[in-house]
């Protein structure tokens, strides 16, 4: 027995499933699809040294102007003609592939980084709520400023609370990452540190209390309540914030923030988002366009992409490890001594890695479709850069004369979508472990 | 039961008031002034005037007062004028706009349910006939296909080729619009009307609903071969009954069950996946009334949209909760 047992010859997971995706036929046809695809985006502008096509943006000059506009497909030097601005349709295809396609896997791949990490700590630490908050005459604010000692205790509630007083002057950026900074690596020097780090937090979470506190006031003067309304308020706040703590299950927020995801309506909230983003009154719209130009509009429809992107991950990676978490290998684990980090991304995260590609995949195609739509409406990439969805912007305009110009750039969309959810309906058969193909 | 449904319909009230405050917001941060057009208008306009015009908009103060004072006003039913259309933005969403997204989005559900629930049912019945592998193709298309290009595909198939093609006179689905201009009961009869109303309303809904209708399709499909591979269906075959019965009355019933939410949650997608088929076709709606507000900056007319989609969106998860209660004994809400 032993030795026939010795000669069957083990499979990886990997391999496993390469085999079963090559039985997927149209999976096999999609994979090929899109390398075509992503090879064409990333030689395009060789294409154009090469001079097998023209600039995306060159515009027809010289007398014969008015001739070289809508051209139809078949014309000498633009086999699928040109558009209103006497633009070659097939360079712009070729371009607008570059950045759906660029659009596609950063969409993908941020959100399922995010929403990897999310829905994995949401996952894991379910039940486990964090101390988020505690008055200077809470309970646990008195234990942990005894445990350390008058001057050290002193020291590490006044840091935080000068870094909460940077945030509330306006160094968001800085005051955030001094602070964050300052708690992994309080925590990482053992159980006096963890409670400085506490301590520190604590400190940091009274400004932005008072913060708030103030904010109340100010809401009530203005709105001319009666000053009882808004000073009583103010005060029952105020003594409920000294005397009392906060505990907070990041399970219970992620799965609140993820439910009001959920029901508010996407995509009007995608139309209002993006204008917001492109606004460059304010500090935010200023960083964008200062910072990337003519791309601007394409990081921005990233962003607000990856905003609406997460979710799905976080909560098929939550329930896999919330699941996960009660097996016995995390128990092992947990008995060896692991930290808390090395269980949740060497231990846990692997195990969800199946779906979490199968997800990734189909959300190529679903950033690839609603980037079109907001850049169909204008609200998305703009103009000079060319994309398929905002090549179809004035087509509808011309479709009585210059049908071609509506026609060429959706039959992209629908074939690159169509070949990223191909690719993930085979992956999903490849690597479902009950799959018996 | 009741119960429940009281406690969700209060777990709204924050709901919507944490997504009116976000949009209020992001509106309030809008590129451009409200003020902009008003003051391009009338260049006597002094500094003074401005800032004056200014504070009697409230428009001095910051965003988070001006969101409770909406708030106020929008709670009593008032969000403000239209500037566009000098009408009460309420007036304008609800009264005219509603209705006809209403009837364009119920249109596209009633024509999902129809189509791809006997034929996601057909698909899994001849399991790897050719027919299942073109429905499953079609499916796959459908779902793939960007709304907005599949509407100006249509448009161009029925209101330019076809009708070139057969030598027509006029298009066979107009191009857009919800009534032929001048096209109203008291001149044509009501019976001509409504033809002229179902004649516009075609292509729309047929667009808005095939994303619907693929995607279901393939879940019906799906549905339905889990079902019939249980051995309760097994027995009721063995028992001899007809396969009419097996797969009408014991198979398909246990099978609409998880089609029935995902349907119900499907709903608000239709109603804000409108915003695109309605600016293809022009269908006054109110998609197409909060892409009108946002490059008008008519912002009144912008919140009340998004208020009143948020409010469609929370009602029909609801309802899909309530409706996946009713087909499934199994599920008891306390």
């Amino acid at each position: 027995m032993a030795t026939a047992t010795a000669t069957i010859k083990g499979e990886s997971l990997w391999s496993l499933a390469w085999r079963r995706f090559k039985k997927h036929r149209m999976a096999r046809v999609s994979l090929v699809v899109i390398t075509i695809l992503a090879a064409m985006a990333v030689a395009a502008p060789w294409f154009v040294q090469l001079g097998w096509i023209p600039d995306p943006n060159a515009q027809p000059s010289g007398p014969d102007i008015g001739s070289q506009y809508f051209l139809p497909p078949g014309s000498p030097g633009h086999p699928l003609g040109t558009d209103e601005l006497g633009r070659d349709v097939l360079a712009r295809l070729i371009f607008g592939g570059r950045i759906s396609l660029l659009v596609g896997f950063s969409v993908a791949l941020s959100s399922v980084v995010i929403g990897t990490i999310i829905g994995a700590l949401a996952g894991y630490f379910s039940g486990r709520g964090f101390k988020l908050f505690a008055g200077p005459f809470s309970g646990p604010y008195r234990e942990l400023f005894s445990a350390l000692g008058l001057p050290w205790a002193l020291a590490a509630t006044g840091l935080g609370i000068a870094l909460g007083r940077t945030l509330l002057a306006g160094f968001v950026g800085p005051a955030l990452m001094v602070t964050v900074l300052a708690l992994v690596l309080l925590t990482r020097i053992g159980d006096w540190g963890e409670k400085a780090a506490a301590l520190l937090w604590f400190g940091f979470a009274w400004v932005l209390f008072a913060g708030f506190l103030w904010l109340v006031l100010d809401i009530s003067a203005r709105l001319e309540l009666s000053p009882a309304v808004g000073y009583g308020l103010a005060g029952l706040l105020l003594i409920g914030g000294v005397l009392r703590s906060f505990t907070l299950d990041i399970d219970v927020a992620i799965s609140r923030i993820i439910d009001f995801m959920l029901s508010i309506p996407s995509l009007p909230i995608l139309l209002v988002l993006s204008a917001f983003m492109r606004n460059t009154d304010s500090a935010l719209g200023r960083w964008v366009t200062a910072s990337f130009g003519e791309a601007a509009s394409v990081v921005i429809i990233i962003g607000i992409l990856v905003l609406f992107g997460w979710i799905t991950t976080a909560r098929i990676v939550r329930g896999q490890i919330l699941a996960l978490r009660e097996q016995e290998f995390t128990l092992a684990a947990q008995a060896l001594g692991a930290s808390e980090g090395r269980i949740v991304f060497r231990h846990l995260v692997p195990n969800t890695v199946a779906p979490i590609i199968v997800d990734a995949t189909l959300q190529v195609g679903i950033a690839i479709l609603v980037e079109a739509g907001l850049s169909f409406l204008g609200f998305g990439i703009q103009p000079p850069v060319a994309t398929w969805g905002n090549m179809l912007t004035g087509a509808q305009d011309y479709i009585f004369y210059a049908p071609h110009l509506a026609i060429f750039p959706g039959l992209m969309i629908l074939i690159t979508v169509l070949a990223f959810n191909y690719l993930g309906d085979g992956l999903r058969d490849a690597l479902d472990p009950r799959s018996r193909l | 039961m009741i119960a429940y449904i009281i406690r969700r319909l209060l777990q709204m009230i924050p709901l919507l008031f944490f997504v009116s405050l976000v949009v209020y917001t992001l509106v309030a941060l809008q590129p451009g002034d409200p003020l902009e057009g008003l003051i391009f208008q009338n260049p006597h306009l002094t500094q003074e005037d401005i800032e004056a015009l200014k504070r009697a908009y409230g428009l001095d103060q910051p965003i988070y007062v001006r969101y409770f004072k909406w708030l106020g006003r929008a709670l009593q039913g008032d969000f403000g004028i239209s500037r566009t259309y000098a009408i009460p933005a309420v007036e304008f969403i609800f009264e005219q706009r509603l209705p006809m997204t209403l009837l364009l989005s119920g249109t596209a559900f009633l024509l999902a349910v129809l189509v791809s629930i006997p034929i996601g049912i057909f698909s899994a019945v001849r399991q790897y006939s050719i027919a299942d592998y073109v429905i499953t193709f079609l499916a796959f298309v459908g779902y793939s296909t960007p709304v907005f290009w599949l509407g100006i595909m249509l448009l161009l198939l029925f209101a330019v080729w076809l009708p070139e093609l057969l030598g027509l006179d006029q298009p066979i689905f107009p191009p857009g619009g919800f009534v032929t201009p001048g096209v109203d009961p008291d001149t044509v009869g009501l019976w001509n009307y409504l033809k002229d109303r179902l004649w516009h309303l075609a292509l729309p809904a047929f667009t808005l609903s095939v994303v619907s209708m693929a995607g279901w399709t393939r879940f019906m499909r799906a549905s339905m071969l889990e079902v019939l591979s249980q051995d309760y269906v097994r027995t009721a075959r063995a028992k001899g009954l007809s396969e009419r019965v097996v797969i009408y009355k014991h198979a398909l019933r246990n099978a609409l069950i998880p089609i029935v939410t995902l349907m119900g949650l499907a709903v608000p997608g239709l109603f804000s996946g409108a915003v695109l088929t309605e600016t293809i076709f022009s269908w006054p709606g109110m998609g197409r009334a909060l892409y009108d507000a946002l490059v008008e900056k008519d912002y009144n007319v912008a919140m009340a949209a998004l208020v009143f989609l948020a409010l469609l969106t929370a009602l029909f998860n609801l309802i899909a909760d309530i409706m996946y209660a009713v087909v499934d004994p199994r599920i008891r809400y306390s």
